[in-house]
Parts: C-alpha cells; sequence; structure tokens
C-alpha cells in the first residue's frame, strides 16, 4: 500500500452472473493524481470504475470478491451505506446527464438533501461549484434555465460541477469527453488538470492522446486484468509489456 | 395429364402476366402497395372518429332538449319523471374523486414497487399477470366483490365510502399500468445521475423519477377517471341510489349518481318512454362530465410536461 493512496483495490473479482468481468485486479490509486484507465472495449475499465463508488450495485446478478479501501475502510464490508460512499466518491457520467430541471436547481439538488443550508449558503455553493467547474462566467444570468437548453460540453462542466457541490474526495470519470466536440473536451481537459489540486481524478479513457494528455498514472486492462500500471510518462514511452505497448501504438483494439 | 390446378384456367394466365409485369416495374407495385396501405389506415382511422361522433351526436341531439339550469340544479320530481338531476350529478362527483383518491396512490405505489424496488423476476411476472387478469375481470364481479367486502363484511354500508373502494379498486389495473409505462420511461441516466450523487434510493424516486413520470401517470389516470364515472355495475350494489332526496352528509351515505340513473330510468322507471329524453339528458351530462375533467386533467399535463423536457 503506498503511502498515499486514496483507494487501494485488493485481489478483486467481479462477475456479471457467470461472467468474470475482473479477475485479481490489484492496485493503489494515488491521491491528488489524474489516474486514467485504457484499454480496449469490453476489457473492465468501466467497471472497475464503477466498482469504486458502488454504482454496479444498481445491477442485478453481480457479484464483487476481494477487498476496495477507501481511506483504510472496506466499502464493501456488509455495515457500509453505498450512499455515504457516493457522496465521497462523486462520477461523471460519458453522456452528459443533467436533471431537467434549472441550471441553479441541477447543483442545489444533493447539497439541499445532504445538508441543512442556508438560501445563501445554497447560493455561494452553486456559484464556487460552477466556478470550479469553469462554467460560471456562461451562465451566470441564466441560473434559473432549464439546463437541457446548455451545450453539450457545458452539460458535461454542469455536471461535473454538479458531483464537485457534494464536496467528494475522489472524482471518477467515465469517457467523460467522448460525446463532446474537440474545442469542449479540451476545456474538460484543462478542467481536470485545474481540479486535481484538491481532488483524486480517476478517468476511462478510449483516447490515447487525452490519457497521455491529462493523466499522471496509466493503467492499462486487457480482457478483464490488469496488464500495466504505471507513471503514464513510462506507459506512453517505454511500457514494461509488449502487450501495452501494441494497444498504445495502435496494433489492436 | 390432368391440370394440377383447375384455377390456372383462360383469363387466369393474362392476369398473372399483368401482375407480373407490375411486379417487373417494381416502384410502381411498391407505390401500389403503399397506396392500399394507407388507403386502409385512413379508412380505419376514420371508422374510429365516425363512431365516437355518432355517439356524441345521438346523445346531444336526443339528449339538448331536456338540459337547462334547472335540470342540472334541482332535484327529480314526480317519481323521477321531471325535474333535474342534480343529486346524481353530485353522487358521481364524489364517486369519481373517491375512486381516484383511492386508486391513484395505490397504483403509483404498487407500480414503484414493480418497476423501482422489485427484482425482475418471476414474482413479479406473476405479479403482472395477476394485475392484467384484474383489468379483465368483468365489473359486475367487482360490484359483487365490493358488496361482499365492504358493504357487508366490513359494515360499510351502501355508501360512498363502499363504491369509492370498488370503483378504485377497479382502475387500480389502469393506473398501474401507466404508471409503470410512465416510470419506466424515465430514463435510466437520471437516477444514475442522482444515486451517483449520494442520494438515497427513495430520494432518487421521490425527487427525480417520480416528478418525470407524472405526465404519463396523468394520462393512465384520464382513462380511469372516465371509467370510474361511467361504471355502473360496480356501484349498483355498493354506492348507488335508487332516489334520495337530500345530498349525502358523509362517505357513509348512499348517493345517486349518473350512470345508475340512466340504467334506472331506462329500465325500472314508472314510465321509461316519457322519461326518454331525460335519459338522454342525463347520459349527455355525464359525457359532459368526463370529458370535463379529462380536459382539466390534460391541461393540467401539458402544463407539467412544458416544465419537464429532456
Amino acid at each position: 500500500m503506498g503511502v498515499n493512496a486514496i483507494i487501494n483495490v485488493n485481489d478483486v473479482n467481479f462477475y456479471y452472473g457467470n461472467f468474470k468481468a475482473l479477475t485479481d485486479i490489484k492496485m493503489d490509486f494515488k491521491k491528488n493524481l489524474v489516474t486514467a484507465l485504457i484499454g480496449p472495449s469490453g476489457c473492465g475499465k468501466s467497471t472497475l470504475l464503477r466498482l469504486l463508488n458502488r454504482m454496479n450495485d444498481l445491477i442485478d446478478g453481480t457479484k464483487v470478491e476481494g477487498e476496495i479501501l477507501f481511506a483504510g475502510q472496506n466499502i464493501y464490508a456488509p455495515d457500509v451505506d453505498p450512499v455515504e460512499i457516493r457522496k465521497k466518491i462523486g462520477m461523471v457520467f460519458q453522456k452528459p446527464n443533467p436533471f431537467p430541471k434549472t441550471i441553479y436547481n441541477n447543483i442545489s439538488y444533493g447539497p439541499k438533501l445532504m445538508w441543512n443550508l442556508s438560501k445563501s449558503d445554497i447560493d455561494d455553493l452553486v456559484e464556487q461549484s460552477l466556478k470550479q467547474a469553469v462554467l460560471w462566467d456562461e451562465v451566470k444570468d441564466i441560473l434559473n434555465k432549464s439546463a437541457m437548453n446548455l451545450s453539450g460540453g457545458q452539460q458535461q462542466r454542469l455536471c461535473i460541477a454538479r458531483a464537485l457541490a457534494m464536496k467528494p474526495d475522489v472524482l471518477l470519470m467515465d469517457e467523460p469527453t467522448s460525446a463532446l466536440d474537440p474545442i469542449s473536451t479540451a476545456k474538460i481537459e484543462e478542467l481536470i488538470d485545474d481540479l486535481k489540486k484538491n481532488y483524486t481524478i480517476i478517468i476511462v479513457t478510449h483516447n490515447m492522446q487525452q490519457a497521455a494528455r491529462i493523466s499522471d498514472e496509466t493503467a492499462f486492462f486487457y480482457i478483464g486484468k490488469l496488464i500495466e500500471y504505471n507513471k503514464t510518462g513510462k506507459i506512453f514511452t517505454k511500457p514494461d509489456v509488449q502487450h501495452t505497448e501494441d494497444y498504445i501504438t495502435g496494433r489492436f483494439g | 395429364m390432368p391440370p394440377r390446378y383447375p384455377l390456372k384456367a383462360k383469363g387466369y394466365k393474362e392476369l398473372t402476366n399483368v401482375i407480373n409485369k407490375i411486379k417487373d416495374n417494381s416502384m410502381q407495385w411498391r407505390y401500389f402497395k403503399q397506396k392500399i396501405f394507407f388507403g386502409a389506415v385512413r379508412i380505419s382511422a376514420l371508422i374510429i372518429v365516425l363512431t365516437l361522433g355518432g355517439i356524441v351526436f345521438h346523445i346531444i341531439f336526443n339528449g339538448i332538449g331536456v338540459i337547462s339550469w334547472d335540470f342540472i340544479t334541482k332535484y327529480p320530481t314526480d317519481s323521477m319523471t321531471k325535474g333535474g338531476i342534480m343529486p346524481a350529478i353530485i353522487g358521481t362527483l364524489y364517486l369519481t374523486v373517491g375512486a381516484i383518491s383511492v386508486g391513484l396512490p395505490l397504483g403509483i405505489v404498487s407500480a414503484i414497487y414493480l418497476t423501482e424496488y422489485a427484482r425482475q423476476g418471476k414474482i413479479v411476472r406473476i405479479i403482472k399477470v395477476g394485475i392484467n387478469c384484474l383489468a379483465g375481470v368483468p365489473s359486475v364481479v367487482f360490484g359483487l366483490f365490493g358488496l361482499g367486502l365492504f358493504v357487508v363484511f366490513l359494515k360499510f354500508g351502501s355508501s360512498i365510502l363502499a363504491g369509492s373502494l370498488t370503483l378504485g379498486f377497479l382502475i387500480l389495473p389502469t393506473i398501474i399500468g401507466a404508471a409503470e409505462e410512465a416510470l419506466k420511461s424515465v430514463p435510466q441516466t437520471f437516477r444514475e445521475a442522482s444515486l451517483a450523487l449520494g442520494v438515497s434510493k427513495w430520494q432518487t424516486i421521490f425527487r427525480i423519477v417520480l416528478p418525470n413520470a407524472l405526465p404519463g401517470i396523468m394520462t393512465g389516470s384520464i382513462l380511469g377517471i372516465g371509467r370510474a364515472a361511467g361504471e355502473t355495475a360496480p356501484i349498483m350494489f355498493t354506492a348507488a341510489a335508487y332516489f334520495t332526496s337530500k345530498l349525502p352528509g358523509s362517505i357513509f351515505d348512499e348517493v345517486m349518481a349518473l350512470p345508475y340513473h340512466i340504467y334506472v330510468l331506462a329500465t325500472a322507471g314508472t314510465n321509461i318512454e316519457q322519461t326518454r329524453p331525460i335519459q338522454f339528458g342525463t347520459a349527455l351530462v355525464l359525457v359532459a362530465l368526463v370529458l370535463g375533467i379529462d380536459l382539466i386533467a390534460i391541461v393540467i399535463r401539458s402544463y407539467m410536461r412544458k416544465q419537464k423536457r429532456w
């Protein structure tokens, strides 16, 4: 276990029914770093991501073996409430999924249910979250308009702001830019770079250049196994495993 | 060798040739098929509209003559051969509101259980088959059930309460079905987004799923409202009075109701022929009432739809 690891995955196996989606995964995610999970479709990287905040609980017939420690506590221990875990470990999805509410209410929805906040506290939180997600200047005059009117890139930044408003420690991102145009993608990447000062970010991406650009560490998965996990610079210049090199150079996948 | 297909006689060959020619010219053949199909669809739609129009026209034509302010605000007089139908209007309103108050919450809660909580498997399938069977039960059986359970066993007597409960159960399958569809149509991504924020499942359902499903649930309820207001058999034994000289004072009182009033006048009245206009007038009021309630529901629904958009 690394000293500054925030999440430790210890010998995790995961099953969808009889199908084994992850085999003997063992890895530590370090605090305040951006870790990229890469690999071909169906390699289990998204599955692993969704294990980290127990989103796979929503799927019937799944089974987890092994343990995942968050700040030293096994999040799959029987007495752990997944709701508590998800407050600490936020998530941004592949497709922007704002609620059909106003921009303001999208942000205030979670905090209002969780804390007893005054109107001005919520106002501050909304502003602060939107500023963190670099969306404030674009939406400060239309906070009471529906979030559905925003562009895809704005919606995704709104979703990031919504997750940040819950004051999580970790932010999980499941291909957050795959549905966005290049300019929106660049904005989100910039944002990720900014956010890692305060948050630990784990991002699944299909885009190799993106992983190389924004991550500090990269993990390569193939058919449910962790093949190689190292500093991003090392993975992309001198990987230890031939398989990794083949994937990164585009020989398969 | 005798011909194997006696149909292939003179003329048949020519016809086949023509058809083959058209088939060869395949675009033309396809347009022809399309025209036939569209024509059939248009005629079907027309038949539906004409049927509805015919019924409404028939009722209006025969009933409009007796409609007056007095007709809808006065009690019946002279053994119900003259006067108004006010108590029946009020009674039907009570029963409809009562049925919705019973059916809507119960139906929504059942649908939430079926779509959000229950594990999709054998038990859910059995429950769903049960609900479909319930929808197919003849309404008079509901009436007898209501008589046995609410009127006799629970000692509610023939009353608004017993009638509302009976009608509520009658429209339950309609409401469950509509609510289920509406809940399922709320995108899964909304649920995920809410749960990923650390919001509990119940809060997610209550704050995100249900509000977005409400317009759809309303649509289903509209059908339920129409059915509750129009049914005769379920209230015959459980709520409806032949004649009352005062309005009900509590939910344990009997009421007159429009469909039962029509039934009584048309089959058991003192002078069936003479009261024919009153029968049509009552039917007209019933249809107008149901359409009126529907209209209110549609307005509320479209208002809610405007709020929610995704």
